[in-house]
């Protein structure tokens, strides 16, 4: 219903339960009402009290000051926001508030950029009555920390830091201490930034009206020539970033308050990580291996020798000799040139990308629940929903602006945790389960009964919406629940409560990670997810779904381009001779139908000698992939492999030929995040000198090879695949705007925030039921190494660590560390910082142990961030079964206390 | 004499104990409104005593308890606010040290009439042998079954617990007791929510004062009506008042509200007179927050009226020639006294107590504590009298909480009717010292 106050006398509409500043705000400028504690992305705080109003219940009635902030508008009052008496308490408040803040603003940081000295202008303070009194200039600057810093002298003790640590991080690192005129930000226990719990995702900073809190790149007063927006290029929540450039070089990065995915926030790695871009290390010049040396040459060299040696080994043994990996952190248009040179130029489907050793079960098993395997849904239901279900995700590491999210959530409502460590959502969340690694589809398989058991499906989505529900309701309800209690590990009572938690809320939400899918049974698990989400109808609306959180930047986009061996770019299928002749009528040749190696076979294939040539772009499989040493036996049986990176990794060592790319910041294109939402990424700065993109480079082998390929531009590039990929038919370059589109996009250019509202992709949902197996793996070396070692990411880090390590990050994490329950600890008389040695049939690797509960005994975790510990070289080469995932989660291992020392690199 | 209700018994020998207080007909209230009355008949008679808030606001108790919110599954607490901390009053510590077990008998009352199962009495901390006196006889009580599962078979479960605060001032306001009994820093929250909708744990909470929660056991006891035939208008029943200050018998009184201040002040019933034979210069009437009174405006309002021990006698004329029932902290002034000084004191204590979350309040109450230290020093100058007014304007109303206004009223009050005082400071720094305004040299001050 339509309301009418009074603003100055004018009248205006507002709506019920609106505060009188945002009312103000929806018609006048932003900074009408002059304040100091309000900040956009923070709850209303009241303590400035310079946002106050004067308000008359009628017209020339009783006025009374309040703070505009928190009060909420009344149908037909009066509202006076610049009368004499307001304008009058605004003055002489922040005159209160300049006695103890010192005025040396000329030399101050943020000087022109400072909130306080904006609206000290604007209440048009000349002097300050109070003589000199008792202060807090003397208040020690903190520089403690390699991003964050303090200068507490200017604090006006507006809250808007703990405030963000509280509301946005969800960190409560920021309190305030001592009362009254001796209160006092402090972090932790009254610590400096270093040694406090801080995560450095820098929200205080921004937050921060004056400079009382900062960051070593001054990120709120950095002088700039410009400021461009682009997207992240870490994780796949996509965050949004505000880049300020000087002189071609990068300053600071800000994160904007309208961006739909981060509403102002991000992590430590999107706002601080990225001085790797100009990083003495970066490879400037392209290289060619000469009598065993790498030795510097021109791209045309290269590329030549490239061209060459492809012509030989595809005349000799034919196009299924070469293979690629495309890179889920290139944009969409580097991808879908990188495949459409293997498919189209080689003539191969030999292209896979990284996609494959981490979603690519979710891609398999929601294609054959749903008929899509990408997220159902949009991370911003989150506040639209009445609990979340986070299945083998630490969000709060891999995805931290979804995590804190989710963490926010965990803290006002019921989130159910399924992960064998007790990470920081399992912390907060109202139900733990705690399961063996390896058992997903036993768990998943005992709430599914409990659901049937309780009789607590949704009969009328079923009957309408589904299908095979008969037979799988049969197989559910003949599981041996003891039995599945027993191998999991996790309390039946417990998951039963769980699983009628998950089926009686009203909208239950469901997030997956790798703890999902890099597994034997990593496609079951997926399609027990979405048989959960299906029986109690949780499909199709605003706040349920299925939600993978892709792991990398632009995951998801890798194979929507169609960098897979068995789908061409837009998922189609090209066995199909329908597709395979759009496929060929498109780009113009004749394409091969054979389906191509995924990555864990293309490894066998080079050691049985089937491969001969590989190009990676941006992939370091030597570090990343699993049983690191068959990956190195395998790459140097190859003839020819070829690199695009940025720096020399442990794969770029093996490499024939290496291709110096641009990174993130020095190109354009898009970047599709886990929901689906294509971003523009804005080229920032020009490629270092000597580098090129990697479209560009994937192009110019195009060209070399023979084929006509215009120039890397990404709005061209975005025509093609708008008329290749169906449900990229609407994208346009310039109608992406700042927060981009989430597909299906129609070609009238709108898209799709939810999808299978009405039918499914494949029409009816498809019930799926899987059987629990354990992994050969721990059948077959369980009695030697009886240990289960599982992998993960650490919030500071990134993947192989390529770019993070070259940044401060390194001071704050500077190595690997193994997860040791105390029990196995004191069993193997193992101390905190010990070196560790961990076997597996494959290897051994020393590692720094860190004893902890996080961990359950006989359980042990550990990361692959630095490439000095290897911790490839134990996981195994077992794979999903059906989408040849790589078991990353589950490793068999013993462990005893090394003889080595502790080596910082 | 006047009607005793609160401290009628706390004569008795040993009324401490649950043994005498029982025998004493303590407890018969619960009896009474457990096996006779519904939840809603034990509200209905509270609203008809017109029993006011005893804290210090006055809002109607009855008015109070209906407000709750009663959304289903949620559930709601009753809180006592014990942190008795404004200078000049010490009313409630007397009724909890004498006569315990009529807190604890109005505290089951009113948890009953709310319909809450859990209850705490959050106490200053500097009391800490009254939280041993309070556990003691909760214990009891509980062993006497008065708390616990299934009171008196009646169905109704209720526990009650004793938490002590850490000495803060700030924690006696209800939202900032609510925050520090979570267990947090205690700030005021932003209202609304109220309390009533969203307060402990954010569930719907009610916070009465000591002293209006044991004026229950006598409502229930001899009904609502009863009750409102004592006093006088608005302001029923009995008020406990801590008379402090320049008087012959300093003490706790209760008294039927409506009697003369005269009579309080002069009667050898109450405060007996000025001490000493010395004349009445000011008085505070309701706790440090209230406005001053100058001696003319004590006992006769500025109409002329004789002024009345009521909330509504007390406030008449406003702050103009008024002041508030407040606390009951009656604080009482004679000639000797220096109202520069005293006002100062008061300032450094709201100072020293400010939360430190609004700025006026932060800031304001720190330069009052500086800018009337100067004055009392002798190193004031004229504008620091302007100065003063405008500050505390700037922090009256515009504040949180409460504690804002309370930090300003003095100042102001003081400054409205001892100007000349003030201004004498200025301009005589010297002659102050001999003379009965009690200037005194900075050296002993800061001893």
């Amino acid at each position: 219903m339509i309301k009418t106050a009074f603003i100055n006398n004018i009248p205006f509409n507002f709506s019920e339960g609106e505060m009188i500043l945002s009312f103000v705000r929806k018609y006048f400028e932003k900074d009408y009402i002059p304040t100091l504690c309000d900040a956009q992305n923070l709850e209303p705080f009241g303590s400035c009290r310079v946002c106050t109003v004067e308000v008359a219940l009628q017209k020339n009635g009783n006025t009374k000051t309040v703070a505009s902030c928190h009060t909420p508008v009344i149908e037909g009052s009066y509202i006076y926001t610049h009368s004499e008496k307001v304008n009058k308490i605004r003055k002489n408040i922040v005159e209160l508030v300049l006695t103890d803040h010192p005025l040396d603003c000329l030399t101050c940081e943020v000087n022109n950029n400072c909130e306080l000295q904006t609206v000290a202008a604007k209440v048009g303070i000349r002097d300050v009555r109070y003589p000199e009194g008792k202060n807090h200039f003397d208040r020690k600057k903190d520089l403690s920390h390699p991003f964050m810093t303090s200068d507490l002298a200017k604090c006006i003790n507006c809250f808007r830091c703990i405030r963000a640590c509280d509301e946005v991080q969800g960190e409560m690192v920021l309190s305030m201490a001592g009362r009254g005129f001796d209160s006092q930000i402090i972090k932790s226990n009254n610590n400096n930034f270093f040694e406090s719990d801080c995560v450095s995702c820098g929200a205080c900073a921004q937050a921060c009206p004056t400079s009382a809190i900062s960051d070593v790149f001054e990120s709120k007063s950095v002088i700039y020539d410009k400021k461009v927006r682009t997207v992240c290029t870490y994780c796949g929540v996509g965050c949004n970033l505000d880049v300020a450039v000087s002189n071609g070089n990068v300053k600071s990065i800000q994160a904007p308050y309208d961006a739909e995915v981060n509403n102002g926030h991000t992590c430590i790695k999107g706002r601080f990580a990225f001085t790797f871009y100009n990083h003495p290390d970066r490879l400037k010049t392209p290289l060619i291996r000469k009598n065993g040396e790498l030795t510097p040459a021109t791209w045309d060299e290269a590329y030549d020798f490239i061209a060459e040696k492809i012509n030989e080994i595809k005349s000799k043994y034919g196009p299924d000799y070469i293979s690629g990996i495309s890179s889920a952190r290139c944009t969409n248009e580097e991808n879908y040139f990188m495949q459409k040179l293997f498919r189209a130029v080689i003539g191969t489907n030999n292209i896979d990308s990284c996609a494959r050793v981490c979603h690519s079960p979710t891609a398999t098993g929601m294609q054959r629940t749903f008929g899509t395997g990408a997220a159902t849904n949009s991370i911003d239901e989150i506040n639209n929903t009445d609990l979340i279900l986070v299945t083998g995700a630490n969000p709060t590491n891999a995805h931290p602006v979804t995590g804190a999210k989710l963490k926010q959530f965990a803290m006002k409502k019921p989130m159910i945790v399924i992960d064998p460590r007790k990470t920081e959502l399992a912390r907060y969340a109202k139900y733990h389960l705690q399961l063996k690694p390896g058992t997903n589809v036993a768990v998943l398989n005992m709430m599914l009964y409990y659901i049937v058991e309780e009789g607590l499906e949704d009969i009328e989505f079923i009957k309408n919406r589904t299908e095979g529900y008969d037979e799988f309701k049969n197989h559910i309800l003949n599981q041996n629940i003891n039995e599945l209690e027993k191998i999991s590990g996790v309390n039946k009572e417990l998951v039963k409560q769980a699983a009628i938690a998950y089926a009686k809320a009203e909208k239950a939400m469901s997030f997956h990670g790798l703890g999902v899918t890099e597994h034997l049974q990593g496609t079951y698990s997926v399609m027990l997810l979405s048989d959960l989400a299906m029986i109690t109808g949780n499909i199709g609306k605003k706040g349920v779904g299925v939600n993978p959180l892709r792991g990398q930047n632009n995951v998801q986009g890798a194979a929507d381009m169609g960098c897979q061996p068995h789908q061409g770019a837009g998922y189609l299928d090209f066995t199909k001779p329908e597709i395979h002749n759009l496929y060929e009528e498109f780009y113009g040749v004749k394409l091969s139908q054979k389906i191509g190696y995924k990555i864990p076979e293309m490894f066998e294939a080079m050691v049985e000698g089937k491969l001969k040539a590989m190009i990676l772009m941006g992939e370091d499989v030597v570090q990343t992939d699993p049983n690191s040493n068959f990956v190195i036996e395998a790459l140097s049986k190859l003839e020819l492999l070829v690199v695009n990176e940025i720096f020399m990794t442990e794969t770029a060592k093996m490499a024939h030929v290496i291709l110096p790319a641009s990174s993130f910041l020095e190109k354009s294109g898009t970047f599709t995040n886990g929901e689906r939402r294509i971003q523009r990424v804005n080229a920032v700065v020009d490629p270092i000198e000597g580098t090129k993109p990697d479209g560009q480079i994937v192009i110019d082998i195009i060209n070399k090879l023979g084929y006509k390929q215009a120039d890397y531009n990404p709005e061209t590039a975005l025509e093609e695949i708008s008329k290749i990929v169906p449900f990229f038919a609407g994208v346009k370059w310039n109608e992406l705007g700042i927060n981009g589109k989430q597909w299906p996009v129609m070609p009238d250019g709108s898209d799709t925030k939810i999808l299978h509202k009405e039918t499914f992709k494949r029409g009816k949902g498809k019930f799926q039921t899987a059987t629990w197996h354990e992994s050969p793996e721990i059948t077959e070396n369980k009695k030697d190494f009886p240990y289960i070692l599982t992998t993960n990411r650490e919030l500071e880090h990134y993947n192989s660590g390529t770019m993070t390590r070259r940044t401060n990050i390194s001071q704050i994490v500077p190595d690997d560390v193994l997860l040791i329950n105390p029990v196995d600890a004191k069993k193997h008389f193992i101390a905190e910082g010990d070196m560790v040695c961990v076997m597996s049939v494959r290897g051994k690797i020393d590692v720094k142990a860190h004893i902890t509960d996080e961990v359950e005994p006989g359980i042990l975790s550990s990361t692959f961030h630095f490439p000095l510990v290897k911790m490839n070289v134990l996981t195994s080469e077992i794979s999903d079964t059906e989408a040849l995932c790589p078991e990353y989660k589950v490793v068999s291992v013993n462990i005893r206390k090394s003889k080595g020392v502790y080596q910082n690199v | 004499m006047g009607r005793k209700i609160l401290l009628e018994k706390t004569g008795i020998e040993n009324i401490n104990t649950y043994e005498v207080y029982r025998r004493e007909g303590g407890y018969s209230a619960v009896e009474k409104a457990l096996k006779k009355m519904t939840p809603e008949e034990v509200v209905e008679e509270v609203k008809k005593s017109g029993l006011r808030g005893r804290g210090g606001a006055g809002f109607p108790a009855g008015m109070k308890w209906s407000f709750i919110a009663k959304p289903e599954g949620v559930p709601r607490y009753l809180l006592c606010n014990a942190d008795e901390s404004e200078p000049g009053t010490f009313k409630d510590r007397f009724l909890m040290e004498k006569i315990p077990h009529l807190l604890i008998e109005g505290m089951i009352l009113s948890s009953y009439a709310l319909g809450c199962n859990t209850s705490y009495i959050y106490i200053r901390g500097e009391y800490m042998w009254i939280l041993r006196i309070l556990e003691k006889a909760l214990e009891e009580a509980r062993q006497n079954g008065w708390l616990g599962k299934n009171i008196l078979k009646s169905g109704y479960d209720l526990e009650i617990y004793v938490s002590p605060g850490a000495g803060a001032y700030i924690c006696g306001e209800e939202t900032a007791l609510i925050e520090s009994l979570e267990g947090k820093r205690g700030n005021p929250r932003m209202k609304p929510p109220f309390p009533a909708v969203k307060g402990l744990w954010q569930s719907p909470t009610v916070v009465n004062n000591v002293e209006t929660i044991s004026s229950v056991v006598s409502i229930v006891n001899n009904g609502g009506e009863q009750y409102a035939s004592i006093g006088l208008g608005k302001s029923t029943g009995t008020k406990l008042i801590s008379a402090c200050g320049n008087i012959r018998k300093p003490g706790v009184y209760e008294i039927e509200l409506g009697i003369s201040v005269e009579e309080f002040l002069y009667s050898d019933e109450y405060c007996g007179g000025i001490n000493n034979g010395k004349r009445l210069k000011a008085c505070i009437p309701g706790g440090s927050s209230v406005p001053i009174l100058p001696h003319y405006l004590v006992t006769k309002t500025a109409n002329g009226e004789q002024r009345l021990m009521t909330y509504e006698s007390l406030a008449d004329g406003g702050f103009a020639t008024g002041s508030m029932l407040g606390s009951g902290g009656f604080i009482v002034f004679d000639e000797d006294q220096c109202i520069v000084r005293n006002t100062w004191n008061f300032s450094r204590f709201y100072h020293h107590e400010s939360c430190g979350q609004c700025s006026p309040c932060r800031e304001g109450t720190g330069w009052m504590d500086k800018v009337l230290k100067r004055i009392e020093y002798g190193k004031g100058n004229m504008h620091d009298i302007d100065l003063l007014v405008s500050i505390s304007k700037n922090i009256e109303g515009n504040t949180i909480c409460p504690l804002g206004d309370a930090a300003a009223w003095p100042v102001a009050s003081a400054i409205r009717h001892f100007r000349e005082e003030f201004e004498w400071h200025i301009k005589e720094p010297v002659k102050c010292l001999e003379t009965n305004y009690g200037l005194v040299k900075e050296t002993e001050l800061e001893a």
